[in-house]
């Protein structure tokens, strides 16, 4: 057991800390308005520009074949730089594990490069208004027709929808069993109908999508037809997705609280130092597990304990923030950050979901 | 970098977790004060952090970090973190200390009481004007109550003694992080025997461990748990080192451990019920051990105060 990064490791380290202090704009215009989503379509391009949209992808796709452990040094890297928060998440995060570890060869081809410059920017769209935390209620339905299929249903909720050019999501494609039947869909999002909806800060976050008979070829199917939720399921825990959500982003904030606390009273001051070490412990469970991918092993179920101790985390964090701020809270990053913690416990699957997953899959308690 | 045990540190956890499910079975926490210890220095357990030439194997803290997990998994009475742990940075030249033969209790800076004192051949107390060695003829021991039946607790108090030139602390560091090795060991104990009562216990036709009350409460234990234990790991390693923001590292970690297995007991408790708050019931062990050890070598609001002043006052130092 260590904790030493390598000498290549240090020199990534260097080599991204240079370039994120010559090229971080100052603040951006919310990506949820036209003019801040162009804005930070545009910064996703100047990073994947200098190969740091994606660092772990293979070369071929726009990364630079980066180790786990890599990828968590330039997420420490970027969020310590103060760098924008990324548009293109649900593409990057989400949608490319899926499509490396069931995509076509085509498919990676035609998608990841456009998605690592924000060419495309890509949406979820999982839940449904009777489908939420029981996802694999979804009704949402896709038929069969001549060389691909037609999408029908209604999906909520979804992020990045209002502003972005494509989706994907799971549509029903036979009744064989509730999760069974589903299959895995990307589809262009100018043939949909898209409600925005504004969330707490009053910006349209996330969107209602209506498919009326939406036509989608047959290389919009990622996997098979049918595989769907197993799909969705091994890359919501995969390494990169949200399951695993890097450590950089809380080390920072921890970082910043700690400095908002300097002349606390000591109960507050001692919640900020709690939430600092809470976040060097979450930063040392990622290496742990970091090891554990890298020697093969999946994480699964025991991803549900890092999102409710990050997303956990995250709301400590900023609530404290605005107990310290007060009615100062409001002209600070910390009231956005703080509205967008809230949502931590919330979406990929809730808090609840994941102690009962935690409790009956890693604990083995009964159903 | 390779934040996981080695196939050696998990062979030694291995080997005292053999010999502690053999020769410290529950009911021996009932009838001895020292179980499995001859058997535990038969398998040179006392001498892993003592160098070669004092007939050791010179292991650093984090090779014997799981080990020392096994013995709080055990519920291991003794004062095994005093000798294996602590003695080895106090004591230079004790003949026998690596075989086990010379029993040794602590009551160092942040310590009120000196722990299984009764047991001890050799003390070494902490005064104002140094480090003393005293033996077991020269010293008073008197009793103190206490939560845990078997980590019984001393004051004392001597006339005769060999001032010892040298610091506690690189002692205190390691018997504290070894003390919140114990505590995560502790804690797995009580979270696994409560998940299996909670799996067989029914109420209103079913097990309670299918209850979301029930399963929620498991769920925070295991995530707490889960979480403490990587902050003692990288204590160890700090201490090591020594990095110079080690003390921070070692209060970070015991009062994580701290409180992960006072919320194991808590949890265990409630979820065991009545049964739970009896003395038949061997949890009880377990439990006094908890609350035993997570006063030890100082508290968790101790250790928290320390991480606090230490990181207001500007030292976010990350290691690696």
């Amino acid at each position: 057991m260590d904790l030493d990064f390598s000498a290549a490791e240090q020199d990534f380290r260097a080599e991204v800390r240079d370039w994120l202090a010559r090229h971080v704009p100052d603040g951006l215009p919310s990506m949820d308005t036209l003019e801040g989503f162009a804005a930070h379509r545009a910064w996703e391009a100047r990073l994947a520009s200098a190969r740091l949209s994606a660092v772990s992808w293979p070369q071929e796709y726009g990364g630079r074949n980066a180790s786990l452990i890599e990828w968590l040094i330039f997420e420490e890297e970027y969020w310590a730089a103060g760098a924008p928060g990324r548009v293109t998440q649900n593409g990057v995060f989400l949608l490319a594990p899926t499509l490396m570890a069931y995509g076509t060869e085509e498919q990676r081809r035609r998608w990841l490069p456009g998605m690592a410059k924000a060419d495309q920017v890509w949406a979820q769209a999982w839940s449904e208004p009777e489908a939420g935390s029981d996802l694999a209620a979804l009704k949402s339905r896709a038929t069969r027709v001549e060389g691909g299929w037609r999408l029908y249903g209604q999906k909520t909720w979804s992020s990045r929808a209002a502003y972005a050019s494509h989706g994907f999501g799971l549509f029903r494609t036979s009744d064989e069993g509730r999760h069974r039947g589903l299959t895995y869909f990307m589809f262009p999002l100018d043939e949909v109908t898209v409600r925005p909806i504004a969330q707490l800060d009053g910006l349209p976050g996330f969107a209602e999508l209506f498919f009326d008979g939406v036509f989608v070829s047959d290389s919009m199917v990622l996997g098979a037809p049918g595989e769907g939720w197993r799909i969705a399921m091994a890359t919501t825990s995969s390494e990169r997705g949200l399951a695993l959500r890097s450590p950089g982003r809380f080390l920072a904030t921890a970082d910043r609280l700690v400095h908002l606390a300097r002349d606390a009273s000591p109960e507050l001051a001692d919640r900020a130092a709690r939430c600092w070490t809470d976040a060097e412990a979450y930063r040392l469970h990622t290496f742990a597990t970091a090891h554990r991918l890298m020697s093969g092993a999946e994480i699964g179920s025991a991803s549900s304990m890092g999102k409710v101790f990050w997303s956990e985390l995250d709301l400590r964090m900023h609530t404290l923030a605005m107990e310290l701020l007060g009615e100062r809270a409001g002209e600070t990053p910390w009231l956005d950050g703080f509205l967008f913690a809230l949502a931590g416990p919330i979406y990929a699957g809730t808090n609840e979901i994941q102690r009962n997953i935690i409790a009956e899959r890693v604990l083995g308690l009964p159903r | 970098m390779t934040f996981a045990f080695t196939d050696e540190q998990l062979a030694l956890a291995q080997t005292v977790r053999d010999v502690l499910r053999a020769h410290c079975p529950p009911a021996a926490l009932r009838s001895e004060r020292r179980p499995a210890w001859e058997q535990l220095a038969g398998i040179g357990f006392f001498g892993l952090l003592l160098p070669p030439d004092a007939d050791g194997l010179g292991l650093r803290l984090v090779d014997a970090v799981a080990a020392l997990e096994e013995t709080g998994l055990a519920c291991l009475p003794g004062p095994v973190v005093e000798t294996a742990v602590a003695a080895p940075y106090l004591l230079d030249d004790v003949a026998k200390l690596a075989s086990g033969s010379v029993c040794v209790s602590v009551l160092l800076p942040g310590q009120a009481y000196a722990p299984d004192a009764d047991l001890a051949d050799l003390l070494v107390v902490a005064r104002a004007d140094g480090l003393h060695l005293v033996s077991r003829e020269s010293v008073r021991l008197a009793p103190r109550p206490g939560a845990d039946p078997c980590r019984r607790l001393f004051d004392v108090s001597f006339d005769e003694s060999v001032l010892l030139d040298r610091s506690y602390v690189p002692a205190l560091r390691r018997a504290t992080v070894a003390t919140a090795a114990q505590l995560i060991g502790v804690a797995r104990h009580l979270l696994s025997v409560t998940v299996a009562y909670a799996g067989v216990r029914s109420q209103f036709g079913a097990a309670i461990g299918s209850f979301q009350a029930v399963k929620h409460q498991l769920a925070d234990v295991a995530i707490a748990l889960d979480f403490a234990a990587p902050l003692v790991y990288r204590a160890a390693l700090s201490v090591d080192r020594p990095v110079p923001e080690a003390d921070r590292d070692v209060s970070a970690a015991k009062a994580a451990a701290g409180e992960a297995a006072a919320l194991a007991a808590r949890v265990a408790l409630q979820v065991h019920g009545a049964i739970g708050y009896t003395d038949e019931l061997d949890l009880r062990f377990w439990l006094g051990r908890v609350w035993s050890l997570s006063a030890a070598y100082g508290g968790s609001a101790v250790h928290r105060a320390r991480v606090r002043a230490s990181v207001i006052g500007g030292d976010l130092r990350r290691y690696p």
